[in-house]
């Protein structure tokens, strides 16, 4: 797991407490985990992804990733309809760890307004946050 | 506060993921990362520090004795030069620990058990002693251990070794040269480095363990890194974990432990002849006159998901028959028309990608076939996966050197 002070806190976007972080452009949120997830989950190997047209809520499960060494719930920072997965993720899984805000995104969710983004926070006080964790426990 | 191997400051160099692993600091795996590290070492191979198992050292006209009461196995037969698996039981036949016996020579013999369980085994041993002349002592903080497993560990070996090294030619599964306690060892490696030098593993693949004085051990990987260059990578406790279950090897106080030893993938650890009746009574053989309906049993999934081991049920047809002591990914095997396939198959399909399998073991009150149907189910979602007879094909472990 990488040391606080090399992690990655992409100023664009914005964050869960639960690691995944979601950048609005227009009516479509790109949702996708952190960097802090990512290395403090290993190698990602397996992407249980949500079907197009299905609906995810904020705050609730939509898919899980699968470390060599653990499974982690992949959580919605916002309600809305799926619109596209990233089908990369089938075949290389890998993406979320080499790029976690790039093209390890994981799907696009489209929204009604951007009332959820209330509840998720700025880079800076996420990071802040991340400072108080202890690592997350990956056996 | 954890106990730190002499390689501690190393792992914490390397950036290695730090993880309490019975009461050890050890890395679980380094930045190279989980994945690469358990396929290095089928393709090539993999160093471990392996400093927290324990060793047993026993000596005297009565060790045998005691030995064939304590262990499983029929160690009757075992050379001078050969090491054997074995089972620790109780005297209901629940597992205290598992073990490899060498038989070192002179009515010496060495017990390796795991992480915290050198001081339990010394004990139980002592307990039963009624053998005249046996000292049995923990030789905790003495040794060293790493472990260098994978194809090309041969060829990394027979350039290393000072002394020993036409030794290893020919050396077979479960044989050792050497002991990392006597200054003229058989087996040295520069510097007069002492070793004990076993063709043994935990990944079920062609390689060697090998014991060093506490303080040498820092050498020994360091060698091992420079000689091996790209044919070896520093591997982590993940990496040995998924190795060693795609290899159907299992870990102690998880796949067996405090609950009777019977119906498992390891009853060659119980002195059994052709006609599976006990050639010896020893602490626990009690058990086989009645032994429980129990069975543990490996199976293999059709992706990489995983379940949480600790709450997962098993479902037979709708009907909750047991546990799964362990569920990890094998990263090295697919699957290609149905079949089980690994990156070191020759019969591999071509354009093969292994994008790793779940696999381990389920702990069921019935026997199943392999090719059976099972769902383990956990809080998360249930997972399809089958019973199989073995998991990741065309493994190295026995292979002639």
């Amino acid at each position: 797991m990488k040391e606080f002070a090399e992690l990655n806190f992409d100023k664009e976007v914005s964050y869960t407490k639960t690691h995944e972080w979601a950048k609005k452009t227009g009516n479509i949120v790109r949702i996708g985990v952190d960097d802090y997830a990512q290395s403090a989950l290993g190698d990602i190997v397996y992407v249980e992804l949500p079907s197009v047209g299905g609906a995810v809520n904020a705050g609730a499960a939509f898919g899980s990733l699968e470390s060599t060494k653990a499974v982690s719930d992949l959580n919605s920072p916002v309600s809305g309809v799926v619109v596209k997965v990233n089908d990369a993720l089938s075949d290389s899984p890998e993406l979320i760890n080499s790029s976690p805000y790039g093209d390890g995104w994981i799907i696009d969710v489209e929204v009604k307004g951007d009332s959820d983004f209330g509840a998720l926070l700025k880079s800076d006080a996420y990071a802040e946050y991340v400072k108080t964790l202890e690592p997350i426990e990956a056996n | 506060m954890l106990n730190k191997t002499a390689m501690n400051a190393v792992h914490r160099k390397l950036g290695g993921q730090m993880t309490d692993f019975g009461g050890w600091e050890m890395p679980l795996w380094y930045p190279t990362g989980g994945v690469k590290e358990h396929l290095y070492v089928v393709e090539k191979s993999g160093v471990f520090d392996i400093g927290h198992m324990a060793v047993v050292r026993l000596k005297g006209e009565g060790a045998k004795a005691l030995l064939q009461l304590c262990l499983t196995r029929n160690i009757e037969k075992l050379a001078v030069g050969n090491c054997a698996y074995s089972v620790i039981l109780n005297d209901e036949g629940h597992v205290i620990d598992d073990t490899i016996v060498y038989n070192m020579g002179g009515d010496e013999y060495v017990l390796i058990s795991n992480a915290g369980m050198g001081s339990v085994v010394a004990e139980h041993l002592t307990s039963r002693n009624t053998f005249k002349d046996v000292t049995v002592r923990d030789d905790a903080g003495n040794f060293g251990k790493v472990d260098l497993q994978g194809p090309s560990s041969v060829s990394i070996m027979r350039k290393l070794l000072s002394k020993g090294k036409g030794s290893i030619d020919g050396l077979k599964y479960f044989r050792f040269l050497g002991d990392y306690a006597k200054k003229d060892s058989a087996a040295q490696l520069p510097g007069d480095i002492p070793v004990l030098l076993s063709r043994t593993g935990y990944t079920g693949e062609v390689g060697f363990e090998i014991w060093s004085p506490f303080d040498r051990v820092l050498e020994i990987w360091n060698m091992i890194l420079e000689t091996g260059g790209d044919d070896v990578i520093p591997c982590g406790l993940a990496a040995r974990d998924s190795l060693r279950t795609g290899a159907i090897l299992p870990l102690s106080h998880q796949d067996i432990g405090h609950w009777p030893f019977v119906n498992t993938p390891w009853s060659f650890a119980l002195p059994l002849d052709k006609d599976g009746k006990l050639t010896k009574s020893f602490i626990g053989s009690k058990l086989y006159d009645n032994p429980p309906s129990q069975y543990t049993l490996p199976f293999c999934g059709f992706d990489p998901r995983k379940v949480e081991t600790d709450s997962a049920a098993v479902l037979l047809n709708g009907e909750n028959i047991g546990a799964v002591p362990t569920c990890v990914i094998d990263m090295a095997i697919g699957r290609a028309d149905g079949k089980v396939y690994s990156v070191a198959s020759p019969d591999k399909p071509k354009d093969f990608r292994a994008r790793g399998l779940s696999c381990g073991f389920v702990r069921v009150d019935k026997n199943l076939a392999p090719g059976t149907k099972i769902a383990l189910k956990d809080a998360r979602r249930t997972v399809e996966v089958e019973i199989v007879s073995d998991i990741r094909p065309a493994r190295t472990a026995r292979i002639a050197i």
